[in-house]
């Protein structure tokens, strides 16, 4: 509200003077541009969400309400039935124990990414340079392989015939492992798809923390040593604390991304193992929706993981907030 | 402004765009210049394509002008694609459907009916009954038989003499020869190669013990998989598998193909289809032969899975045209073709019981004719039940009482 006071002081002086408008008119128009401008700025990303996001979600909302198989399919229209769809996946108990097997399956990979990731960027900010130009080229390399070329590096180094793995193992004289089959049961084969989870997500993790170590003071962390605190501690009352709201994005980024994987476990576990015992949510969906030809129970299982993520991100970060008013 | 501007701009690009696909389905739908037909890979083999072509060239000389766009699909991938279709409106013309495919489909109504074509098309009145009937549905055609396979025995005639073996005429002889056939070859040496999983095999074992998969008891579909006599053959399948295959007991007959492990020479003999000796490799190309599983009654083939396909006609495809390429393609002399590369033409009146694959066809089982029979194929209830007895992590019976469960579910569902 400083502008325009000169302004209307040099109006009052020519009350009448064509050039008042004149002046005036380019005024009204510059604020109203200035006023509109972050509007402009965010309609394209508003419409583009609407379109591609809106739509969409529209559609499989309305979806999930209505018997929608093969029949209704090539009809083009669907029927009305309410929540028939919900009840049916709720009561199905393959829904509770896939739902069950994920939650677990999401803590450990999460937990072991960001666990493994952070430990390398502490290891980075205390090796040499020439080492962190090495560690981070094969981190990167990691990082930038397609997931579909990963899960085919994966299958063939644990190939049951002439798996690389089994021949390494097996000439380490750690065992024999030759014919090992790792896909035998649940608890291997979900846990070949962990290794080769974490290991694709542990780079975005190690690079993210790396940068936030940066921005530690490292006055704090040298006054903590000299008072004699172990690195233990100076992690947990230092570093952690200035590193939360990285660690918190990570993690509520990690959970999303872990509870509906889908490439990773349907490739590596491969079409013909793939069974109501070692279902995750994103196949039980595919199954269910896809496979069976059920798209509006399909679209209700699809909803229900949107509540349960958006859920469970909504907790943690009040959490987080929480825990960071307490102290 | 600009921001107006670029909007703008993407509207009328949008707006452009539909109308482009908008004006491609329209000329598409008024003058069909081509015909889309969806084949599965298997006929994109080097001695199955020219087969193609010789039907293509037939129908494209009667039709002149229009053109015949074959794309190939695979059998894991090509029911979801074919839905996504029916979803679009842009269907294929003519697609191959696996006989144990075609009942949901023809269901949901996803074919045309073709009845009326039914005798222009060659040899139509000696069509194999067992394909011809998983064309059908509700008294109507909708499928036309194009060939059918059964499994045999591709083997390695040095091996057999070396070991001075002869063609066996028992299941328990052929399980025995495993002993001799392993003798000095390496630990991952499979005398016979079986994926654990071969569901369609080890039926075979429970169809030759008098059991069954499921069976329509006053309209309610009932499992026999945990039948003593079911039992008794999955049992035996158990005991021939431990006997005479080092394959992995958790993985299907495609992962990997049985005559690649054929070829590295990891095998003494492998299941499958009679084509299967197209690809046992170049070094043993001249010492592979090929035999009927024998049954463990004397004198007796093994009873083997009638697997086939069929040609249907989609919704929206184009009924006359796509009818067309079928007879041309289903032709006698392109069923001749089919059968001297190794498969079962489409009818009786073309049968050779002195063919290897026809003569293990002489027993043979189908799956259960429900409409959701497929949805226990893709939920892989059989193959997660073998890879459990072949583990151990569960008895013969208990994995054949809960998979016999889960099919009654599906089936009744």
């Amino acid at each position: 509200m400083t502008e325009p006071l000169p302004d209307r002081a040099a109006g009052a002086a020519e009350t009448t003077s064509p050039s008042w408008s004149r002046r005036r008119q380019p005024l009204t128009r510059a604020r109203a541009f200035r006023i509109s401008v972050p509007y402009l700025l965010i309609f394209p990303v508003v419409a583009a969400i609407a379109v591609i996001l809106g739509y969409p979600l529209y559609n499989l909302v309305k979806l999930s309400f209505e018997k929608y198989g093969l029949f209704e399919l090539i009809r083009h229209s669907g029927t009305w039935v309410g929540l028939d769809n919900y009840s049916s996946v709720l009561h199905d108990p393959v829904f509770w124990h896939t739902l069950l097997r994920t939650a677990v399956f999401t803590v450990v990979n999460v937990g072991l990414s960001i666990g493994i990731g952070t430990l390398l960027a502490l290891l980075l900010v205390r090796v040499s340079a020439w080492v962190r130009i090495l560690l981070t080229a094969g981190l990167v390399l990691v990082w930038s392989m397609p997931v579909v070329v990963a899960v085919q590096v994966w299958y063939w180094m644990t190939n049951f015939q002439n798996g690389v793995v089994n021949y390494a193992l097996t000439q380490l004289r750690i065992g024999d492992y030759e014919q090992h089959d790792w896909y035998a049961t649940t608890f291997s084969q979900l846990g070949m798809v962990t290794t080769l989870i974490v290991w694709g997500a542990v780079p975005f993790i190690v690079v993210t923390v790396y940068a936030g170590l940066a921005q530690v003071p490292s006055e704090l962390v040298e006054a903590a040593e000299v008072d004699g605190a172990r690195p233990w501690r100076v992690f947990l009352d230092v570093t952690f604390p200035i590193l939360k709201p990285i660690f918190l994005i990570l993690t509520s980024l990690s959970i999303i991304w872990d509870f509906g994987v889908f490439t990773q476990p349907y490739l590596l576990i491969e079409q013909s193992r793939i069974h109501a015992s070692n279902f995750l949510m994103a196949i039980y969906l595919f199954e269910e929706g896809y496979f069976k030809s059920d798209f509006g129970r399909g679209a209700a299982i699809s909803i229900l993981m949107l509540v349960m993520v958006a859920g469970m991100s909504v907790f943690y970060v009040r959490r987080m907030v929480r825990m960071g008013d307490v102290e | 402004m600009r921001a107006r501007i670029i909007v703008a701009a993407l509207l009328t690009a949008a707006v452009a765009a539909a109308a482009s696909t908008a004006a491609t389905a329209a000329s598409k739908a008024s003058a069909a210049k081509s015909i889309t037909v969806w084949l599965q890979t298997d006929a994109q083999a080097d001695n199955w394509k020219p087969i193609v072509a010789a039907a293509n060239a037939q129908f494209e000389a009667a039709h002149p002008g229009v053109t015949v766009n074959v794309q190939y699909q695979t059998w894991g991938a090509h029911l979801q694609k074919f839905d996504a279709t029916l979803a679009g409106g842009t269907a294929p013309d003519v697609i191959e459907m696996g006989n144990t495919e075609m009942t949901k489909y023809m269901a949901a109504g996803a074919f045309q009916d073709i009845s009326s074509s039914k005798s222009s098309l060659p040899n139509s009145d000696s069509w194999l009954q067992g394909l011809a009937l998983s064309g059908r549905y509700g008294g109507k055609l909708y499928g036309v038989p194009y060939y059918a396979g059964s499994r045999v025995v591709t083997y390695r005639t040095d091996l057999f003499k070396k070991a001075g073996l002869k063609v066996p005429t028992t299941l328990a002889q052929f399980q025995a020869f495993g002993a001799k056939l392993a003798k000095g070859q390496p630990k991952g040496f499979s005398p016979v190669y079986i994926a654990g999983t071969d569901w369609y095999f080890a039926m075979s074992f429970v169809f030759d013990y008098g059991g069954g998969i499921a069976t329509q008891v006053s309209g309610k579909w009932k499992s026999l998989l945990a039948s003593p006599k079911s039992v008794a053959g999955l049992t035996a399948y158990k005991t021939f598998f431990n006997a005479v295959s080092k394959a992995s007991k958790t993985t299907d007959e495609s992962h990997p193909n049985p005559y690649d492990v054929y070829a590295q020479g990891q095998a003494g003999s492998i299941i499958g289809p009679a084509w299967f000796s197209c690809c046992v490799g170049k070094q043993y190309t001249g010492v592979t032969g090929q035999f009927v599983v024998p049954s463990h009654t004397k004198g007796q083939v093994i009873p083997g899975f009638l697997g086939g396909s069929d040609l249907a006609v989609p919704l929206g495809g184009d009924k006359a045209l796509g009818v067309d390429w079928i007879a041309a393609y289903t032709s006698t002399q392109s069923e001749k073709a089919l059968q001297a590369i190794g498969n079962i033409p489409n009818s009786t009146a073309l049968t050779n019981a002195s063919k290897i694959n026809e003569r293990a066809a002489t027993r043979s089982w189908f799956v259960p004719t429900a409409k959701n029979w497929v949805n226990v194929e893709n939920g892989n209830i059989l193959r997660n039940m073998l890879a459990q007895i072949l583990t151990g992590k569960l008895s013969v019976r208990q994995a054949a009482a809960s998979a016999g469960d889960n099919i009654e579910s599906i089936l009744n569902g």
